[in-house]
């Protein structure tokens, strides 16, 4: 009896061992390999796009510099691969990049395809103003009542999405960002509303020009997502994100912040943990 | 005001531009040449190949030809990936050009041969030519002649279908000028140059063909 016993423990010991070299560790994978694959765009600006210099470069992409800086202490250990947003997941599952950062919205229906890191970004919409205008702020918009016209990308919800913050506003509907910009620009319309990211670039590139209005709304989170099954590997991404906002790689993260986004962040306050408050 | 903006970025972006439309012409070019060669075998096949093998052929061109490149270029990036084929991006994109093309091509030799009246070939036989030197020496040179306009047209075609490897992340030209784009909001401007530079490249291929044309029409 204990023989058999013995005997059914070595074979199922075998088989579990044999399992978990058949399980995946990516990140020894990846510290053997010497450099991370990370999957983003390169046509978002501020996220991933190419500066004048052809450098691929943005938030996103700062993003998994932080994370080969944490595999190699060296943020140039990388390997971009060049995804459209479709391909972010198919690209995940086929094993062709690592991590993925470029700009993923967190959803419940992607969270089952995908495993999701911490959040490094809150995305919303806003209204971008012009600094000379007759508007300086979300509530004089909101007062203005139907006097007001805001320009915003063509899509189905884009009517019902600038009535959640402009109940009253007209709302003229353009083909595409410069448009977008163009009728603000032009006086056409009073307000542009797109993504907050995207505002925030684009006021801080041309410095006295435009005013963000102040108000955000249609929250979404912005995270990482790696192939789902490999808990080693998310909790490294992980912790590399969730240190960069609140910990030793701080600096890092809010020069990125500010350099992409305009805003100064005030540093994570010493003694208690924030994020367990 | 804005178009000197859009030259200027354009100027600006010369190199990566420039490196777009060298790749947008190394895979045409390479897929027209792997698609022509592979499809002139699925042409023949198609007109001469036994019962079964035209069965398969055919379902093989059918196929191709009723699948959106798109799908196509999708398929072969990650189907053959799960297959444990690690193509990259750009091999990838060129092998779905390629079947594509050589699924079109196969059917205008097909057509081409068919056009020539069945005479033709039992006058050679009547003569005693051997099948190779039928035709090579009569149906061939006829057919060529039919053959060409249409392969021009599948050729621009293919020029065109490169801009779909954008979607799996080859930067071919429209790709590289959408990362101006993205950088400079000049979209409506930039477009039109991307386009313009498509009508180029395809208005030289038509032109290249109808030289050829006229060279090997038949004197009248």
């Amino acid at each position: 009896m204990l023989r058999k016993l013995s005997t059914f423990g070595m074979a199922a010991l075998v088989l579990c061992s044999s399992g978990s070299i058949a399980l995946a560790d990516k990140l020894q994978d990846v510290l053997d390999r010497g450099y991370l694959i990370a999957g983003s765009g390169s046509t978002n600006a501020p996220w991933h796009f190419k500066d004048e210099n052809n450098e691929l470069v943005g938030f996103d992409i700062d993003m998994l510099r932080l994370i080969a800086k944490g595999l190699f202490d060296d943020p140039t250990k990388i390997e971009f691969v060049n995804q459209s947003g479709d391909a972010r997941i198919p690209n995940l599952a086929t094993d062709k990049v690592d991590v993925t950062c470029q700009f993923m919205t967190v959803t419940a229906g992607r969270a089952q395809q995908v495993e999701f890191t911490h959040p490094y970004y809150r995305e919303g919409v806003g209204l971008m103003l012009m600094a000379n205008g007759d508007y300086a702020n979300h509530a004089e918009l909101l007062a203005a009542g139907d006097d007001v016209t805001v320009s915003v990308l063509q899509n189905v919800y884009a009517e019902e999405m600038v009535h959640a913050a402009l109940p009253e506003a007209s709302v003229d509907q353009y083909e595409s960002v410069d448009l977008m910009y163009q009728a603000l620009n032009s006086g056409r319309s009073a307000a542009a509303a797109t993504d907050q990211s995207s505002l925030s670039w684009f006021i801080a590139q041309n410095p006295d020009r435009y005013l963000d209005a102040g108000y955000g709304w249609n929250p979404q989170s912005y995270s990482c997502a790696v192939k789902p099954g490999d808990q080693r590997w998310l909790n490294f991404v992980n912790s590399v994100l969730h240190e960069a906002m609140t910990g030793v790689e701080f600096n890092t993260y809010a020069a990125s912040f500010k350099k992409w986004f305009g805003a100064e962040l005030s540093p994570p306050k010493i003694g208690f943990p924030v994020e367990f408050k | 005001m804005e178009i000197v903006r859009a030259f200027d970025a354009i100027w600006a972006a010369r190199w990566p531009i420039l490196d777009g439309i060298a790749n947008t012409l190394l895979i045409s070019g390479l897929s027209i040449l792997f698609g022509t060669a592979l499809g002139v075998g699925v042409g023949l096949l198609l007109s001469y190949g036994g019962r079964i093998v035209r069965f398969f052929v055919r379902v093989y061109s059918d196929f191709l030809r009723g699948t959106p490149v798109f799908v196509l270029i999708l398929a072969c990036f990650y189907i053959l990936s799960v297959i444990g084929l690690q193509l990259t991006a750009f091999q990838a994109g060129i092998f779905a050009l390629m079947l594509f093309c050589s699924s079109h091509v196969g059917e205008i030799v097909r057509g081409a041969l068919q056009a020539i009246p069945p005479g033709q070939t039992e006058a050679a036989k009547s003569i005693g030519l051997t099948f190779r030197t039928t035709f090579f020496s009569v149906l061939l040179p006829q057919a060529l002649r039919q053959i060409l306009p249409t392969w021009v047209n599948t050729a621009t075609e293919i020029v065109k279908a490169s801009t779909l490897l954008s979607i799996i992340g080859v930067v071919e030209l429209l790709l590289s000028v959408q990362q101006v784009i993205s950088r400079t909001y000049l979209s409506l401007e930039l477009y039109f140059f991307a386009g313009f530079v498509f009508f180029l490249i395809n208005f030289v291929i038509e032109k290249a063909g109808r030289i050829v044309e006229r060279k090997i029409a038949i004197p009248t």
